[in-house]
C-alpha cells in the first residue's frame, strides 16, 4: 500500500537571476554579466540581446557590449542574500527553509486562511519580491521538491516537467534520454524495481520523496535576531538626495521584518560605502522603540541632510539590533478625530506615538538635551527645591508637595544684586516692600545661604518681584531672585 | 460614468447620515480660565483650544503666568497631551507652578539655541498634535510667521501662547490680550487689567479688572525700619524688556 506523506502545501522560490540580481537590485538597462574564471556564468536580458551567451570569455562580452558592466561570482554574498529573503519570507509562514544555491521552500498550509487562499499568498510575494528587486519564479505543489521541480521547469503541471529540470545526476538523465523518456510522467510509467537496478536507489527515493510517497523532512530556518540589508550600485552616487529612494526601500525591507514578528526598534544604522573611500556610517536614535516607517523615513532624511564629506557612495546598507516587542494599542473607532468625554480627556490613543514623534525630531535636528523637564525638590533653598530632569532619564518625580508661603514663577539663574537709591532698592522705580520678611538659612552641607526674602512691588511698573536681603553679605546687600509673573 | 465611491458619497450625501469624522470643532467649549469675568467676556467661555493667542504687556511680573496659570493647570490635569514651553526667558519655578495646580509631567521645555530654531520648534510641536498648549516668548516675530503659526495651530488642534510686547499694532492672532498694570494699593490680593482687543467671533472689551487668588499685595512691615544707611547710588538698573541675562542653565547628563 502506498502511504502519501503530502500535508503540506509548498511554495517554492527559484531565483534564477540571483547571482546577478545581488549586485543589481536598482533596476537597470545597462548589460550586467557575471563571471566565474573570467567566463560568463549569468547575464541579465540585456546583455543577451546584444548577443552574450553563457559561457563566452569576458573578452568576447566586452566586445559585444560597450558598456558592459560585470562583477566577479560572489556565493557567500548570495548565500547570504538568499538568507535575507527567507528572514523576509517568514512574514509568510514559519516554515521556511532555503534550498542551496537559489532557492527557497516555505510550507503555507498553516497560513492559507490569515492570507485568504495560495493565489493572494503568491501575488504578495511576488509584489515584494519586486519591490525588492528580485525576480523569482514561483512553484506551488504538495511537496516541496514537487514545488521546486514546478519553478525550475515553468510548467504549470508536474507531470510535464522536463526530466531536466528534476533533481538527477547529468549522466542519468542522459541515459534516460537515451531510452525515450523525457518527462516525469515517462519515468513514472518505468517500474520501479527496474529503475532501482539500473539507477541506484537514490533516483527511487528522490521520485518517492518528489511524489510524497516518502516523508520528505526539511530544516527549517531560524528566526534570526537582527536585520539586515543592502543596496549596491552599478553607478556611483554623487548626490546624497539620490539615498533618498533606496533608503526608502531598505527602511520598508525593516518595517516588514519588524511586522512581522511583532518587533520594535530603537536604533538603527546605515552604512554607506565607497570600494576607494573609507565607509561611513550613521546611527538613528529613538527615544521610544517603535515599528513607524515614516518616523524612520523623516529621521534619517534629517540625518542625510547633516552628512559633509561624501563624494561617491556605491553601497547603501541597513542594519539593525535590539528589539522590543511592539506594545500593541488597539486603534479607536474615531482615531484621529479627537473625540473628548465627558471628563474632556481626550481619547486619542496615538498620543504616545505623537509625543515620541516631536521629541525624536527635535533631537534628530537640534541635538540632544535640548528638550527637558523641570521637578521640585524637598530643600528649603530656593536654589535647590527644583532640578531639571533630562529627557532620557527618566526618574520618578519626587512626590508633589505644595508650598504655602508665596513663590514666584519664574526664578531668576542667578540672583541678582540690586541696586539702591535713597537707601531703598531700586529696580525700574522704587520696591515697595510688601510681603516678609521670610527667612531662609542654613545649609552648611553643601551651600549655605542666610536670607530675608520679601515681596517687593515696583513702583514704576508694578511688577511684583521677589526680592532678598544676603545676611551673610557685609553691606546687607539686596538681590533680586524672582518675578511674579 | 459615475465610479462606485461617487455612488457611495452620494447616498451618504442624501440619507443624511452622520459621520464622526466630520464633527464641527468651531463649537467646541473652550478651557475655563479659573476666573469666571474673563470667561464671561471670552466667546468660547474660556480660553481657546487651538489657535494662536497673544498677551501684550511691557514688564515681566504683572500677572501674566499666573492669569494663564489655572488653565494649565486644568490642561496638564485633563489630557494625557504636553504642555511644551519654548524659550522661556527664566526659569519657570517648580514650587509656584506645584502650588497652581500644573502637573509637572505633562511639562516640557524646548531651549532652541537660535530664532529659527525657536519657530521651527514651534511649528513642529503646532502640527505634531501631541500637545495641549505650546508657549513661547518670542523675541522677533513678522505677521507672516505668526499667520503660519495660527494656521498651523489650527490644524494641530493646538492652543498657541505667545507673549509679546505691546509695540505690536496687529497681528493674524485669533485672540489678543493687553494686559495692564494695576497700581491700587488698597486691597490684599493682586491683580491684573486686562482688556480683549481682538477675538474671532467676538467684540473688543473694555478694561476689566481680574484679581488673583493670593495675598501679594499685602503689606507687612514697615519698610522704613528695615533700613540700614547706605550710600546713594545714582545709577538705575532697569529691569526692561528684552533683558539680558545669563541664559538659562543648559542640562548637564
Amino acid at each position: 500500500m502506498i502511504r502519501t506523506y503530502y500535508n503540506g502545501l509548498w511554495i517554492c522560490l527559484h531565483f534564477q537571476q540571483l547571482p546577478i540580481e545581488i549586485f543589481t537590485r536598482e533596476r537597470t538597462e545597462k548589460p550586467v554579466v557575471v563571471t566565474a574564471k573570467k567566463h560568463v556564468v549569468n547575464l541579465n536580458h540585456s546583455a543577451s540581446v546584444l548577443g552574450i551567451s553563457i559561457g563566452n570569455s569576458l573578452d568576447t562580452a566586452h566586445i559585444l557590449a560597450g558598456n558592459l558592466v560585470s562583477f566577479e561570482k560572489d556565493e557567500e554574498k548570495e548565500l547570504a542574500t538568499l538568507k535575507h529573503l527567507a528572514q523576509w519570507a517568514y512574514q509568510f509562514t514559519s516554515k521556511v527553509s532555503i534550498k542551496a544555491p537559489n532557492s527557497i521552500q516555505l510550507d503555507v498550509k498553516s497560513s492559507l486562511k490569515l492570507f485568504l487562499g495560495v493565489k493572494n499568498i503568491k501575488s504578495k510575494l511576488q509584489i515584494g519580491l519586486q519591490q525588492m528587486g528580485f525576480s523569482a519564479q514561483i512553484g506551488i505543489h504538495k511537496t516541496p521538491l514537487a514545488a521546486l521541480a514546478i519553478a525550475k521547469g515553468g510548467s504549470s503541471s508536474l507531470k510535464n516537467t522536463p526530466i531536466d529540470k528534476l533533481d538527477i545526476e547529468p549522466q542519468i538523465i542522459e541515459e534516460l534520454k537515451k531510452i525515450g523518456v523525457y518527462s516525469l510522467t515517462n519515468i513514472l510509467d518505468l517500474p520501479q524495481s527496474g529503475l532501482t537496478r539500473r539507477y541506484g536507489v537514490s533516483v527511487i527515493d528522490y521520485l518517492k520523496r518528489l511524489m510524497g510517497e516518502k516523508p520528505d523532512p526539511q530544516i527549517f530556518i531560524n528566526e534570526q535576531p537582527d536585520f539586515s540589508s543592502e543596496i549596491n550600485f552599478l553607478s556611483e552616487i554623487t548626490n546624497l538626495k539620490a539615498l533618498l529612494f533606496p533608503m526608502r526601500r531598505l527602511l520598508n525591507e525593516l518595517y516588514e521584518f519588524l511586522i512581522s514578528r511583532q518587533l520594535s526598534i530603537n536604533t538603527f544604522t546605515f552604512k554607506l560605502a565607497h570600494r576607494k573611500n573609507p565607509t561611513k556610517s550613521f546611527h538613528i536614535y529613538l527615544t521610544e522603540p517603535t515599528s513607524n516607517v515614516s518616523t524612520f523615513l523623516l529621521l534619517s532624511e534629517l540625518h542625510l541632510e547633516k552628512i559633509r564629506g561624501i563624494q561617491e557612495v556605491d553601497s547603501l546598507k541597513l542594519t539593525a539590533r535590539n528589539f522590543f516587542p511592539i506594545s500593541s494599542l488597539s486603534g479607536d473607532l474615531f482615531h484621529g478625530t479627537q473625540l473628548q468625554q465627558k471628563d474632556s480627556r481626550i481619547t486619542d490613543v496615538s498620543d504616545g506615538e505623537d509625543c515620541n514623534r516631536l521629541f525624536n525630531i527635535l533631537n534628530a535636528r537640534l541635538g540632544p538635551n535640548v528638550y527637558f523637564q523641570l521637578s521640585q525638590e524637598n530643600d528649603h533653598r530656593p536654589e535647590k527645591a527644583w532640578r531639571v530632569i533630562p529627557h532620557d532619564t527618566r526618574p520618578k518625580m519626587p512626590h508633589d508637595f505644595v508650598t504655602i508661603n508665596n513663590r514666584p514663577m519664574f526664578l531668576l539663574p542667578k540672583p541678582r544684586k540690586l541696586k539702591l537709591q535713597k537707601n531703598q532698592p531700586f529696580l525700574n522705580g522704587k520696591l515697595l516692600l510688601l510681603h516678609g520678611p521670610e527667612r531662609i538659612d542654613y545649609g552648611w552641607w553643601d551651600y549655605n545661604i542666610n536670607r530675608d526674602y520679601y515681596v517687593a512691588r515696583d513702583n514704576h511698573t508694578n511688577s511684583i518681584y521677589w526680592i532678598f536681603r544676603d545676611r551673610d553679605h557685609q553691606d546687607l546687600q539686596w538681590f533680586l531672585h524672582g518675578i511674579f509673573s | 460614468m459615475t465610479s462606485p465611491t461617487d455612488k457611495l458619497e452620494h447616498l451618504i450625501s442624501e440619507s443624511g447620515l452622520w459621520r464622526a469624522s466630520n464633527i464641527n470643532y468651531e463649537f467646541r467649549q473652550g478651557i475655563p480660565s479659573g476666573y469666571p469675568l474673563l470667561d464671561s467676556h471670552l466667546t468660547r467661555s474660556g480660553w481657546p483650544t487651538d489657535g494662536v493667542t497673544e498677551f501684550l504687556y511691557d514688564h515681566y511680573g504683572i500677572g501674566e503666568l499666573r492669569l494663564l496659570a489655572p488653565a494649565l493647570a486644568y490642561l496638564s490635569q485633563r489630557q494625557s497631551r504636553k504642555i511644551l514651553m519654548i524659550s522661556p526667558p527664566f526659569i519657570p519655578y517648580p514650587p509656584a507652578l506645584n502650588a497652581c495646580g500644573i502637573n509637572l509631567r505633562e511639562l516640557f521645555i524646548v531651549q532652541p539655541k537660535t530664532i529659527q530654531d525657536t519657530l521651527w520648534v514651534l511649528e513642529q510641536a503646532l502640527s505634531s498634535r501631541s500637545c495641549s498648549a505650546v508657549i513661547a516668548w518670542p523675541q522677533k516675530i513678522s505677521d507672516k510667521q505668526v499667520r503660519r503659526l495660527q494656521v498651523i495651530s489650527k490644524e494641530g488642534n493646538t492652543w498657541n501662547i505667545l507673549f509679546r510686547r505691546t509695540n505690536v499694532e496687529a497681528s493674524p492672532a485669533e485672540l489678543r490680550i493687553r494686559l495692564y498694570t494695576v497700581n491700587s494699593h488698597s486691597h490684599p490680593y493682586s491683580s491684573v487689567h486686562v482688556k480683549i482687543v481682538k477675538q474671532r467671533g467676538g467684540w473688543e472689551s473694555n478694561i476689566f479688572r481680574i484679581n488673583f487668588v493670593d495675598n501679594l499685595n499685602q503689606k507687612t512691615p514697615d519698610f522704613s525700619k528695615l533700613l540700614v544707611n547706605y550710600s546713594d547710588h545714582n545709577d538705575t538698573n532697569i529691569l526692561q524688556w528684552p533683558m539680558d541675562l545669563p541664559p538659562f542653565p543648559t542640562v548637564t547628563d
